[in-house]
């Protein structure tokens, strides 16, 4: 019986033009989206591997020197692209992909657009993402408005409930027909889930690439099916199909452009965050703080790099000084990072009113391009800095503080150079990034038990 | 099978239905007569659980409608004034639908066109979308749909409207197995000649209330006449 409507909904559809030109129309847009994200993919992956190759080249090919002044030149890493980074490219235009490690300081560059991150206005640029989140509800609500309100208008409404049919089977099978058009959305994805198992470029993330889309999809069709619930709620609470489709429009309109925007705002308001000035300021202080005390703690003067100590300690000075300097770092980068997922959860809960609010920080998660996937990448480049530091440091201890006044002429090659490891980093596992997403899945799922009820609560009494 | 206990409706300060009490047995043929705006439709929608009663209460097979609305609606089949269909569906695809809701069973689209070709509908319009259907075309629809259900009760709300002569009369023969097989047939209409033919009891309302009740073996066509006219006058 449930079959029955499904079959004659999707029939409907098909055959006043809707389907066709609705989904036909999205599908296409979704597979441009799709083609597009990958070629481009596959270009800037392939860049990036020669990039991190010759840098490293560079470093081993330098020229015998002080290791400190190899230090502040330093070495570059290339954040490896995700796999499902084309599926959803989250912030990944808007922070940087390289990191540069070198003496004395983690570097700003990654951090000035990451300011952005959570001002993340995607709006415009056809990612199939931003198909799925703000097209597919339109797709939905195409398809729906008039599920009840307009069987209501023809007639055919009281037809059926004379029938004896319960309302809530009514229900169930409208619900179905949509989620058809739903899935027919999403098929490209799952289309590549299975591909990713069976291609070969994406090897060693194979297993974790699928677990990662096989989460994507589930999170599109929650996200999807509060909209089939909304819509269907909508369509049997409404008099006519018109009312119900200016009442759906309008939902969705401030649900996928009005609501991100604005909630991005209430976010920065709730959590402030210091512009980069005032960031580099405060860390400024609080470095020369940290170094100041250090020093005079170990050698009675807190003027860095003077004459009180003489060159014969400098190597034990760098790493003195690199050490408080970690602490000072790890603090204020730790509370500005904080800020920024305090920012991405106050938003997310607002998922509840507004969907997109918490799929959109969802689906970032699951294609390992949100904040807390940049953050595990910056600090790993961060701890490889910090390994360099920490040989060239000890290495100068060693060797060059016995040279005494002559502590400059100190100089290595290309075995020490060797010492220093290249940067692997692998991305993490698809559990940490559902570890990160228990709150917008969480938002998720209940929007959807929310949305159920509201249908289920609508339609109780059709006529 | 059909029973109305001093049903009382009242839209805001109109009185739609005064304390009306009928009831129509198996296998009885009642039809009931009144001018527009009499109550009939609203009587007919409290069967159907479309209304809710102001006071008294409307039973079918025993049941009361309001606290049973699902029960009592599986013994009845509805067949409007305007019978309204899904428009890009066929005819037949109409019937199939519908039929199969009302009966949980899907029925052979061989036996459903030859249901269709019962009641005079051409064979080539039932491969036709609806959308490009007649009234009485749709009504035919309508009727097949109703009679697929094999319903205890046979709720009809001028059924006949739109229909041309012959296919009126070819109706009345089908209510009149209907109810040879036990069928309680509660029907409204506006045709004094057609009441008579077919019922075998005869209400006449006017503004709610239920003014007289007769059978129609009792009475000549020229009496039903007077008879109604009578009641509409005073
Ligand atoms: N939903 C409603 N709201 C307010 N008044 C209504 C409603 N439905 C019917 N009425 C009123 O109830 C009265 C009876 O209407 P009803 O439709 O039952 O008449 P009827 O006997 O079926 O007439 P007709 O022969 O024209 O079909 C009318 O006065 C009508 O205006
Ligand atoms: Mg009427």
């Amino acid at each position: 019986m449930t079959w029955l409507i499904v079959t004659r909904e999707v029939r409907e559809f098909y055959r006043d033009g809707r389907f066709l030109f609705g989904a036909g129309l999205v599908a296409v847009l979704f597979i441009t989206a799709f083609l597009v994200g990958y070629e481009q993919r596959q270009n800037v992956f392939s860049e990036r591997e020669v990039a991190q190759q010759l840098d490293y080249d560079d470093w081993i090919n330098q020229p015998e020197r002080h290791p400190h002044d190899a230090a502040h030149q330093g070495m570059h890493v290339f954040k490896p692209i995700p796999p499902l980074s084309f599926v959803d490219p989250g912030i990944t235009n808007y922070v940087g992909s390289t990191q540069w490690l070198k003496a004395h300081r983690q570097t700003e560059v990654k951090f000035r657009p990451a300011q952005d991150a959570t001002g993340l206005q995607r709006f415009g640029s056809l990612t199939p993402a931003w198909v799925i989140q703000v097209l597919g509800p339109l797709l939905i609500i195409v398809l729906g408005f008039n599920s009840f309100s307009g069987e209501r208008e023809q007639g055919t409404l009281r037809q059926l409930i004379s029938l004896g049919v319960p309302s809530w089977k009514l229900l169930r099978g409208k619900a179905l027909a949509l989620f058809l058009g739903a899935f027919l959305l999403i098929a490209p994805l799952l289309l590549f889930s299975v591909w990713a198992v069976s291609g070969d470029d994406l090897a060693g993330s194979r297993h974790d690439t699928l677990i990662r889309s096989g989460f994507l999809v589930l999170g599109y069709l929650v996200y999807l099916g509060i909209f089939i619930f909304v819509t269907l709620a909508v369509s049997a609470l409404t008099a006519t199909s018109r009312i119900s489709l200016i009442v759906l429009l309008a939902f969705w309109i401030i649900g996928t452009t009005l609501a991100p925007r604005a909630l991005v705002d209430v976010a920065r308001m709730v959590y402030p965050i210091p512009n980069q000035a005032e960031f580099n300021t405060q860390l400024n202080q609080e470095l020369q703080r940290e170094y100041a005390e250090a020093w005079q703690e170990h050698f009675g003067t807190d003027k860095r790099w003077g004459s009180d100590v003489p060159l014969s300690r400098w190597g034990e000075a760098l790493r003195v000084d690199d050490y408080a300097g970690y602490d000072a770092i790890d603090r204020h980068f730790g509370a500005l990072w904080d800020r920024y997922e305090d920012q991405r959860r106050l938003q997310e809960f607002f998922g509840l009113l507004f969907p997109m609010l918490s799929i959109r920080s969802y689906s970032m998660a699951m294609s390992a391009t949100d904040f807390t996937h940049h953050r595990d990448f910056a600090t790993s480049a961060e701890d490889h800095r910090r390994l360099i530091q920490d040989l060239i440091s000890s290495n100068l201890t060693q060797h060059a503080d016995g040279h005494g006044e002559r502590h400059f002429d100190y100089k290595v090659g290309k075995e020490f150079w060797s010492k220093v490891p290249r940067f692997e980093y692998a991305a993490p596992a698809a559990f940490f990034a559902l570890q990160g997403s228990l709150n917008s899945l969480g938002v998720l799922l209940a929007s959807l038990l929310i949305s159920i009820a509201f249908a289920f609560w609508s339609s109780r009494n059709l006529i | 099978m059909l029973k109305a206990n001093s049903l009382t409706k009242n839209f805001n300060s109109n009185i739609a239905l005064n304390s009306v009490s009928l009831s129509v047995s198996q296998g009885e043929i009642y039809c009931l007569l009144g001018a527009n705006g009499a109550g009939k439709t609203t009587l007919i929608n409290h069967f159907l659980g479309f209304l809710k009663p102001t006071s008294g209460e409307v039973l079918v097979n025993g049941k009361c409608v309001t606290s049973n609305p699902l029960d009592t609606k599986r013994d009845i089949a509805y067949i409007p004034e305007n019978v309204m269909l899904y428009g890009v569906l066929t005819g037949l695809e109409n019937l199939e639908y519908f039929s199969a809701l009302a009966t949980g069973r899907k029925k052979p689209r061989d036996v459903l066109r030859k249901l269709l070709a019962d009641v005079g509908l051409p064979a080539e319009a039932a491969e036709r979308r609806v959308a490009t259907y007649s009234k009485g075309m749709r009504q035919k629809v309508g009727i097949t749909i109703a009679m697929a259900k094999n319903a205890k009760a046979l709720l009809l709300d001028e059924p006949t409207s739109g229909l041309d002569p012959k296919a009126a009369n070819e109706f009345s023969r089908l209510l009149k197995t209907a109810s040879e097989n036990g069928v309680a047939v509660f029907t409204t209409t506006h045709d004094l000649f057609h009441a008579k033919e077919t019922g075998n009891r005869i209400g006449i309302m006017r503004s709610g209330s239920l003014l007289a009740e007769f059978n129609s073996d009792d009475v000549s066509h020229a009496d039903m006449e007077s008879i109604y006219l009578k009641n509409m006058r005073d």
